[in-house]
């Protein structure tokens, strides 16, 4: 018991959860302003098609309208630029939480829910509990090895619960079905068309998949260098959904970047970009010139 | 925008941790057994209105080997060319729904095709500059697939119609 306390608050570098701040309010202005728009458009769907779901119900949550969706847009993109200066991580980190939470809510109750989003809501809700980090704290915390576990606990979980839809809803039998087929039809990309010809392909890759989501807590048994492999598979095979049927779980590839030791690329980055400025300094300033 | 940036920043974590105290230990294990147990539920038991925490349920469902799958799409009618049935994108930013919102009200819009209107409605809203339609109809494309492979034979029906009053 004592050995799972300290696992899930291993003190963790300040300055990694500072940077996975950065993407995550980066990336909910970004998907705010383009990547998951439906929510907007619900503004101007007749109130007849709302369907409030429990979080609606026990919250009096109202039908869209386009003053709504007008306030949440906004107000949320603005909480996010806010947030992304680092201060009042808590205030403006859990404004940007409630209303980007509110704005999938209206998304999601015109009858059509996406199974990829309730993860990131985890990641909000959770990284203002840090408190303040600097980009370049130097210091390890606790608070931030929970959040940062807490993190990634969610979005592995999202792999095996999947798996676990899959045998809910579609059975044990899932594996052998056409559902890959059915995706493909009804949305593939101009590349992924030579895989209905070779009906194997996607056969077998249900298995793979599957297996590999079932599998997926194994990664916490890991050792760093074998966990960043496997944190860079799923990043792969993410790509090529992208790829075959242009379906990105967006929020939760941000989550996987919490394996990830943010703060040694940036410093990395950091010190690439100071070598070439210093470099490069002499052939700019001759363009300038011309 | 990033503050606390420095040029000469090193990287390297130090020795120094900052630690916790119990309650702020303890508060925290219980927000991830809440949410542990939120998550387990759902996925047990729950369905979509659980969300966040309803069950992770893409592409889920099993596709028959053999059988159809099928699309929804709308076809309208304007004022321009009566009588005449052109596709219409089924999409938010031309009638504030996207397709498997339409699809899984199917049975209402069955019983109530009155409902349709508001489409129209919707649209005439968000596309002021298009021509007014007015009529619109849900139509299902099934298309056949045999062993895993789509054998290109594709029937059209046609589930609902809406006519401007």
């Amino acid at each position: 018991m004592s050995r799972l306390r300290d696992w899930l608050f291993t003190p963790m570098p300040l300055a990694r959860v500072a940077w996975l701040r950065i993407l995550v309010f980066a990336f909910v202005v970004i998907d705010v302003l383009g990547l998951h728009t439906s929510g907007w458009y619900h503004g101007w769907a007749d109130p007849v098609w709302y369907e409030p779901l429990v979080m609606g119900k026990v919250l009096h949550l109202p039908a869209a309208s386009v003053l709504l969706v007008q306030v949440l847009k906004w107000g949320t993109v603005a909480a996010a630029l806010a947030a992304l200066t680092g201060r009042a991580p808590r205030l403006l980190g859990w404004a940007v939480a409630i209303g980007w939470t509110w704005y999938q809510y209206v998304a999601f109750a015109y009858g059509k829910v996406d199974h990829d989003r309730a993860d990131f809501v985890v990641a909000m809700a959770l990284l203002p509990t840090v408190g303040l980090a600097h980009l370049s704290d130097r210091r390890r915390s606790e608070a931030a090895g929970f959040a940062l576990r807490a993190v990634q606990l969610a979005a592995i979980a999202t792999y095996f619960l999947s798996a676990w839809a899959k045998v809910r809803f579609g059975g044990w039998d899932w594996v052998n079905s056409a559902t890959m087929v059915r995706a493909v039809v009804r949305r593939g990309t101009p590349w992924a068309q030579w895989l209905l010809e070779v009906p194997w392909t996607l056969h077998w890759f249900q298995w793979v998949l599957f297996t590999a989501e079932l599998t997926a807590p194994v990664i916490f048994f890991l050792s760093e260098k074998w966990r960043r492999r496997v944190v860079g598979a799923w990043f792969v095979f993410h790509a090529m959904t992208y790829a075959a049927i242009t379906i990105a779980f967006w929020p939760h590839l941000v989550m996987m970047l919490a394996f990830l030791p943010l703060e040694e690329y940036a410093a990395w980055l950091r010190a690439r970009f100071a070598r070439w400025r210093s470099r490069g300094a002499a052939p700019v300033a001759e363009e300038a010139r011309t | 925008m990033a503050v606390g940036v420095r040029d000469d920043a090193t990287e390297e974590a130090t020795d120094e941790v900052a630690g916790l105290g119990a309650p702020a230990k303890a508060w925290r294990t219980g927000v991830v057994v809440v949410l542990a147990v939120m998550f387990c539920l759902g996925s047990l038991v729950g369905n979509d209105h659980w969300w966040p925490f309803s069950p992770w349920r893409m592409y889920s469902t099993s596709q028959a080997a053999t059988g159809s799958v099928w699309s929804t799409g709308i076809e309208v009618q304007t004022a321009d060319a009566p009588g005449e049935w052109v596709p219409a994108p089924l999409t938010p930013p031309n009638v504030g729904l996207n397709r498997a919102e339409v699809e899984g009200r199917i049975p209402q819009i069955e019983a109530d095709p009155a409902r349709l209107g508001t489409l129209a409605a919707s649209h005439a809203k968000l596309r002021p500059d298009a021509p007014e339609w007015t009529a619109l109809r849900v139509v299902r494309r099934l298309i056949v697939v045999v062993d895993r492979k789509p054998t290109g034979e594709l029937r059209t029906e046609v589930l609902a119609e809406w006519r401007a009053p």
